[in-house]
């Protein structure tokens, strides 16, 4: 503990990014959450429950409490809780130097890149996401570690994303790693 | 670059008259490339010349369809060779050397010589033995479309090429020194690797492959069957410490021998101030150039044997030497050899002296997630499994849970600690260094310059515990080199001190470092 006490006057922590998602983009996790995993979750259950009711019913007694437990419970907490700690998690800024991205909700990640370093600026938009009026910002670097991602931003504000980073790092001269 | 552009001189030019600026003309590939085209029909012909040995050369039906199938498909890879071979030609221009290939579609692929990053020579035992070679230059761009491979020239020719490669992609030459050489003393080192054990089994299953593939089903077998029969029940305490040090010793051997095949006339040196390369293999011999430029630092290995040894090996952390795969078997600079040589050769490879390592330690959360990690994942599971089979079956499964829990534990808790004792980070120079892993111990200095990107990655967990795990981007390497289980109060600070200016927009003096200052 001793080597941490002397940085600790001066110790600088990382603030969350400036901007927030769009408030549409909780409507789209939800929808996601619903399509891949909730929704097969409780059909599967609904069509077991129903199996058994027709055709074994005694069954039922045991079936029913493990199928809460596995398929149910799990499907109602994700979408639930998903959307709502995305939304609270991921934000995105520009600065002056660097790109900066916060996402995930139950890992969290926050990716900085320098515009310096920033290789291509991708747009994309998913069915999904088009309907809702979202797209998804990806600027990669020469790193496969080093791709920053922007989810769940609206469409204006990605296109100014994509034009201002594509500025920027034009704009910035590249450095060392171009040639 | 434009592959017409040689094209400007008038066709009954003769090539002679304007060295300068006639075009060159396309070279093929060596002839001989036929024949090693063929090889590979060796291992169905051998397995059935196998069938026939064992049959007393009398075959069936199924055996005469397979060898008239094998000769069609000989005939049409002989066939396909001969029209690759004649249709493929290279040639090294002023500024660019190409590669025109194709069985049906016709390519050519051009890569500018300034932007050749590194020229290997690999040659496999086939290939040795007629003499040829096989060289490829890349860009470093990553993916294949950045490499151009010649399969197969000459020895003599690929060595020349590769030098004039070299020579003209703007290398300069200069009498670096040898960093290091093949030494027999090594060779110790060698049973300390995987292989040693791994390669036993490894064995086992490809001549367990063999035999099924031909039929054979050893234990009919008669001495294998009586050997069993002899040995397999009556005495068990002798058996099995005997089997176990049989099989130490095969894997020993068979390391020895392994390691001696890839390692011989091993040579790393800086063939000029500009290109480090790597040379060894007795029946392959492999070689890697790899371009200063490319070079972002240096991975010290201690895997657990080995580091109980007091050996480590050295790789290079470089980029453009191909994807995962590649990279880890091409970006090995030392073989398993003494510590100390290890540390020469990193600091021999970085151009400046890092010496021993000495690093911070990790806040003691991370202590703690390693302990409750092995004992949650490693000892727990098998435990419970016994337990609950022994409560429903037997008292002797209860005896073993409990025998289990008291041989694993501790054997968790040491590999425990030895994985915190592991942790560190760390600023020398310009280099940053990160240290992790019990089983496979890496020391990594990573060039601060060479840093993309940050990333900071945390759980629930993890951010109760206040340790985050923070991760340095390169384009080189694996990509990404993880400080793992740092203070969640230094990260950003560290991050920002090692990358001057990446993160400095975006920090902010912490709130519990102003609230309660010195904790």
């Amino acid at each position: 503990m001793a080597g941490h006490r002397r940085s600790a006057q001066t110790q600088l922590m990382l603030r969350p990014p400036r901007n927030g998602v769009d408030p549409r983009a909780r409507r789209w996790w939800t929808v996601q959450a619903l399509l891949t995993v909730s929704g097969p979750l409780l059909l599967v259950a609904v069509a077991l429950l129903v199996n058994s009711l027709l055709f074994f019913p005694g069954a039922l007694p045991w079936l029913a409490p493990l199928l809460l437990v596995t398929c149910v419970l799990p499907a109602v907490a994700y979408v639930l809780a998903m959307p709502r700690l995305r939304c609270r998690i991921h934000a995105w800024e520009v600065g002056e130097a660097a790109v900066y991205a916060a996402g995930g909700w139950l890992l969290r990640k926050r990716r900085i890149a320098p515009l310096s370093r920033v290789q291509t600026v991708d747009t994309v938009r998913g069915p999904l996401q088009s309907r809702f009026g979202l797209a998804t910002v990806t600027v990669t670097t020469a790193s496969t570690a080093g791709d920053v991602r922007i989810a769940g931003v609206s469409d204006e504000d990605a296109e100014w994303l994509a034009t201002r980073i594509a500025d920027a790092a034009r704009l910035v001269p590249a450095d060392g790693d171009a040639a | 670059m434009s592959e017409q552009q040689p094209e400007q001189q008038p066709e009954q030019w003769p090539a002679q008259a304007a060295p300068a600026q006639a075009p060159e003309p396309w070279r093929t590939l060596d002839p001989r490339t036929i024949a090693v085209h063929c090889t590979w029909m060796g291992a169905p012909l051998g397995s059935l010349a196998l069938t026939a040995l064992a049959t007393g050369g009398r075959l069936d039906t199924r055996a005469w369809i397979t060898l008239a199938v094998i000769a069609v498909v000989f005939a049409g890879i002989a066939a396909s060779g001969v029209v690759t071979w004649r249709r493929t030609r290279y040639r090294v221009t002023a500024d660019a050397v190409e590669l025109r290939t194709g069985l049906l579609t016709r390519s050519v692929r051009a890569i500018p010589l300034h932007r050749v990053r590194n020229v290997d020579i690999t040659a496999n035992a086939v290939q040795r033995v007629l003499g040829l070679a096989v060289l490829r230059a890349g860009t470093g761009g990553g993916g294949r479309g950045g490499e151009i491979s010649l399969e197969a020239l000459a020895r003599p020719e690929a060595v020349r090429l590769r030098a004039e490669l070299l020579a003209r992609a703007g290398a300069r030459r200069a009498d670096d020194p040898v960093l290091a050489g093949a030494d027999l003393r090594r060779l110790r080192y060698a049973p300390l690797t995987f292989w040693a054990v791994g390669g036993v089994f490894a064995a086992a299953g490809g001549v367990w492959r063999i035999l099924d593939g031909i039929g054979i089903e050893p234990w009919r077998i008669g001495i294998v069957r009586r050997a069993f029969d002899d040995f397999g029940h009556s005495f068990l305490w002798v058996t099995v410490p005997l089997a176990l040090l049989a099989i130490t010793v095969l894997g020993a051997v068979g390391a020895v021998a392994l390691y001696a095949e890839e390692w011989w006339d091993y040579r790393l040196e800086w063939t000029d101030a500009a290109t480090l390369r790597v040379r060894h293999g007795l029946f392959t011999t492999r070689s890697v150039s790899i371009e200063r430029a490319r070079l972002r630092g240096v991975t010290l290995r201690e895997p657990l044997l080995l580091r109980a040894g007091g050996g480590a090996s050295v790789r290079a952390v470089a980029g453009g030497l191909g994807n995962t795969e590649e990279n880890r078997r091409r970006s090995v600079v030392l073989p398993p050899a003494s510590y100390a040589e290890a540390l020469r050769v990193c600091d021999g490879v970085l151009g400046e002296p890092l010496g021993a390592p000495e690093l911070t330690p990790h806040p003691r959360a991370a202590l703690r997630r390693r302990l409750v990690r092995a004992l949650a994942w490693c000892v727990l599971p098998p435990a419970v499994v016994l337990a609950v089979l022994g409560a429903l079956l037997t008292p002797v499964l209860l005896y073993c849970a409990a025998g289990w829990v008291l041989l694993a534990a501790p054997v968790a808790y040491g590999l425990g600690r030895d994985a915190y004792r592991g942790l560190g980070h760390g600023l020398r120079g310009r280099f940053l260094l990160v240290r992790s892993g019990t089983f496979g111990r890496e020391t990594t200095a990573l060039d601060r310059s060479a840093v993309l990107a940050w990333t900071f990655t945390d759980s629930p967990f993890s951010r109760r515990a206040g340790v985050v795990t923070a991760t340095a981007a390169v384009a080189a390497g694996e990509g990404g080199y993880r400080i793992r289980d740092m203070s969640a109060d230094t990260a950003a600070g560290f991050a920002e001190a090692a990358t001057p200016g990446m993160l400095a927009e975006f920090l902010e003096p912490s709130r519990s470092a102003v609230n309660d200052g010195p904790s």
